[in-house]
């Protein structure tokens, strides 16, 4: 009888240290979906419609996350913000949404469209190299130096981690979820209600069809390299905020997460470029938990190479068939 | 058959004539020493730290008249921390005969890489960082530390856990690169052998920026103290304000990388406070020889971490070596090898006299603690393997 008692106790105590893990790595695990799905959307919606991979996306994010750490430095000083704390979160990541923006329609108008009627690998060579004069642009001007965000002082002492029962939630993680949720539902209400929106979906379904219907094809596409990137800039500022350093180098790491989970989720779909972000937030977070913290990108890719090999249009895809 | 051996051994002969010849210039020809380490990439900082210091050293001998009339030329070498460019490197290096010296590589794995590279070719190398101790052990005659080996601060930390922050449970993560890899087995064979057996092992990815996963767990395992071995000091800065949200209480001991003052006290806002770490020197600023450098480089290039003095010195060392040997108006590098394996008692700005050992090892490398307060680190601790 004792055998079998002192094993229950032995099999609970050792599930309990991960049952205790649970909750807050799951909180651990939306925050970085919500971030992953908002760069995951950037690249889904220019594969939608102009069936190439935007290479520089990664680097869009980078840059946003610099924009709101020069947007944050301007308006601190001695890290005292010179206006309130929530105004001048607001105005961090609308700028870093606005400049990103403009950058991603100067991209796609020097690197993309003289190439436009070009070969496919053409066009993946024009966007690799953009990324890469984009990381030593910032390189050359920023420095090798990871920058820190002096995120601290905006929130107020007693507000900055909310405890709920185990789970230590950072108030910076609660505004990062709420704003990267706020933002796909914004994009999805655009997709689904607004005229732009549907000339949107209609020059993804087909470009020369939706031109015909008198669709200006090229101001749609100019649309969504913005919304694109505007999206992947948010994300940059809130990582910045989140997790407060950005240097020239994270946009590497985090085009390829972003990338994996729009192909995760179906390239193409952007609900589908969502949900995969937000399952390979989860699925890092709960790699961390069983296994030690180094696997836990080789459990993320190989949940995608399982997916490709068994649904090889992704999660939310299409099989589109050929067109003979 | 006598033919044949008689044109060998010209052959041979010719050939070990020219080699001689290859390594012996006059100093009138030039002088230059290269600087290899990874001057893009995550660890540009403190790569850059220690190529602007030994620029530093370069311009005052060239200040003073340089080696025989002759000024100095610092070549940088990158290797992004990529082992195969780093013999891209130690390769272009080598073929450079005008190059004498090298300062570097301070990462354990390029100097692995490129260690026989070096030796073929008897071509100095004084690293400022490399601490991997077997890299000393495999009997290469050109490789020289200024810093002490892994295996003393390895040892060191252990007893410094166990005896200062008498510590019970310990969790230890380790980068997974070879410096980091090597601390954290060095450490936890020392608790192990201090009899501080509950220890808990994990890995962390460098750069990563997010490392809440790994620290849930910690949290859940509940430690005396985080041993948090991360090369640079900015993924340190993020270790160890993220611990402080989700609520750790274990103390933060964090490695030689995080002492800096702007990159990681100054970036974690405040959650440093109480941390420890750990570092090959004792504080410069507590050095007084030390002053007319740091008044040089603060001056130039801003905030100095921990890795910038030992560069000053080591090219210092380097060049009164090259200078010892340009006194008869021929340099070469064997001589220049032996006249750097027989430093004693060289007085820097360490704080230490250097001696390098019959390996090329510092002798009597001590580990120094430093305790986070306030704004600034404060020595609280040496431990000399006692």
């Amino acid at each position: 009888m004792t055998q079998v008692r002192t094993f229950i106790f032995l099999r609970t105590s050792f599930m309990d240290f991960y049952w205790q893990q649970l909750p807050q790595q799951l909180v651990n695990g939306l925050t970085l979906g919500g971030v992953y799905a908002l760069i995951a959307i950037g690249y889904t919606m220019v594969y939608g419609i102009l069936f190439m991979l935007n290479f520089a996306h990664g680097e869009i994010y980078m840059i946003g996350g610099f924009v709101a750490w020069w947007v944050l430095y301007l308006l601190t000083g001695n890290n005292v913000p010179f206006v309130n704390a929530g105004v001048l979160i607001a105005f961090m990541i609308l700028m870093a949404m606005g400049l990103p923006g403009v950058l991603g329609i100067l991209i796609e108008r020097f690197a993309y469209r003289p190439l436009r009627k070009a070969p496919r690998m053409n066009l993946l060579l024009s966007a690799l190299g953009v990324s890469i004069f984009l990381q030593n642009l910032v390189l050359n001007f920023q420095g090798a130096k990871a920058r820190s965000f002096a995120v601290a002082s905006l929130i107020p002492e007693g507000l900055r981690v909310i405890q709920v029962g185990d789970v230590v939630i950072s108030f910076m993680r609660i505004l990062v979820i709420v704003v990267a949720f706020l933002l796909m539902a914004l994009l999805t209400v655009m997709v689904k209600k607004t005229k732009v929106g549907k000339a949107m979906r209609a020059t993804a379904q087909d470009i020369e069809a939706a031109a015909f219907m008198g669709i200006d094809t090229d101001r749609i596409i100019v649309l969504v390299f913005f919304i694109g990137s505007a999206l992947g800039g948010a994300a940059g500022a809130l990582v910045g905020l989140m997790f407060t350093q950005v240097d020239y180098y994270v946009g590497f790491q985090a085009g390829l997460k972003g990338f994996t989970a729009a192909v995760l989720g179906g390239i193409g779909n952007i609900r589908g470029a969502m949900l995969g972000g937000l399952i390979l937030g989860l699925l890092e977070s709960l790699a961390t938990t069983f296994f030690p913290a180094t696997y836990k990108d080789v459990v993320a890719f190989m949940v995608l190479i399982l997916v490709l090999i068994f649904r090889p249009w992704g999660l939310m895809g299409e099989k589109i068939p050929e067109k003979v | 058959m006598r033919r044949s051996l008689v044109f060998f051994v010209l052959l041979v002969g010719m050939l070990l004539a020219f080699s001689a010849l290859a390594f012996s210039a006059d100093v009138s020809k030039g002088i230059k020493v290269g600087n290899a380490g990874a001057f893009t990439g995550d660890a540009a900082a403190p790569c850059m730290e220690i190529y602007n210091s030994a620029q530093i050293a370069v311009d005052e001998w060239n200040e003073k008249g340089g080696i025989k009339g002759v000024k100095i030329e610092q070549v940088m070498g990158d290797d992004a921390l990529d082992p195969a460019q780093g013999v891209n490197v130690a390769n272009k290096f080598v073929a450079d005969s005008l190059i004498y010296g090298v300062v570097g590589p301070p990462m354990s794995h390029i100097a692995q890489a490129t260690m026989k590279i070096y030796g073929a070719a008897n071509l100095t190398c004084i690293t400022t960082a490399a601490s991997k101790p077997d890299l000393t052990d495999q009997g290469f005659k050109q490789f020289f530390r200024v810093n002490a080996r892994n295996d003393a601060h390895g040892w060191n930390c252990a007893l410094f856990i166990q005896r200062e922050l008498k510590a019970k449970k310990v969790a230890v993560l380790n980068e997974k690169v070879a410096y980091c890899e090597n601390i954290a087995s060095e450490t936890i064979n020392g608790l192990k052998k201090l009899g501080v057996t509950d220890i808990m092992q994990d890995t962390i990815v460098a750069g990563a920026k997010d490392y809440s996963a790994v620290l849930t767990k910690v949290k859940a395992y509940g430690p005396d103290v985080l041993f948090f071995v991360a090369t640079t000091a900015p993924d340190q800065a993020i270790g160890v304000r993220q611990a402080k949200e989700l609520g750790i209480k274990a103390v933060f001991f964090g490695t030689e990388g995080a002492r800096d003052k702007k990159d990681f006290i100054q970036a974690s806002e405040g959650a440093a406070e109480g941390a420890y770490v750990y570092h090959f020197a004792p504080d410069v600023f507590a050095v007084p020889e030390a002053a007319g450098y740091v008044k040089k480089y603060e001056a130039k290039y801003g905030t100095i971490s921990g890795f910038g003095p030992p560069a000053y010195e080591a090219m210092n060392i380097l060049l009164t070596a090259i200078s010892k040997a340009a006194a008869d108006g021929n340099i070469s590098r064997e001589e220049v090898l032996k006249n750097v394996a027989e430093t004693k008692g060289y007085k820097g700005i360490l704080g230490f006299p250097v001696t390098f050992d019959k390996k090329g090892d510092l002798e009597g490398g001590a580990t120094y603690f430093f305790k986070v307060a306030g704004k600034d680190f404060k020595q609280v601790a040496v431990m000399t393997g006692k």
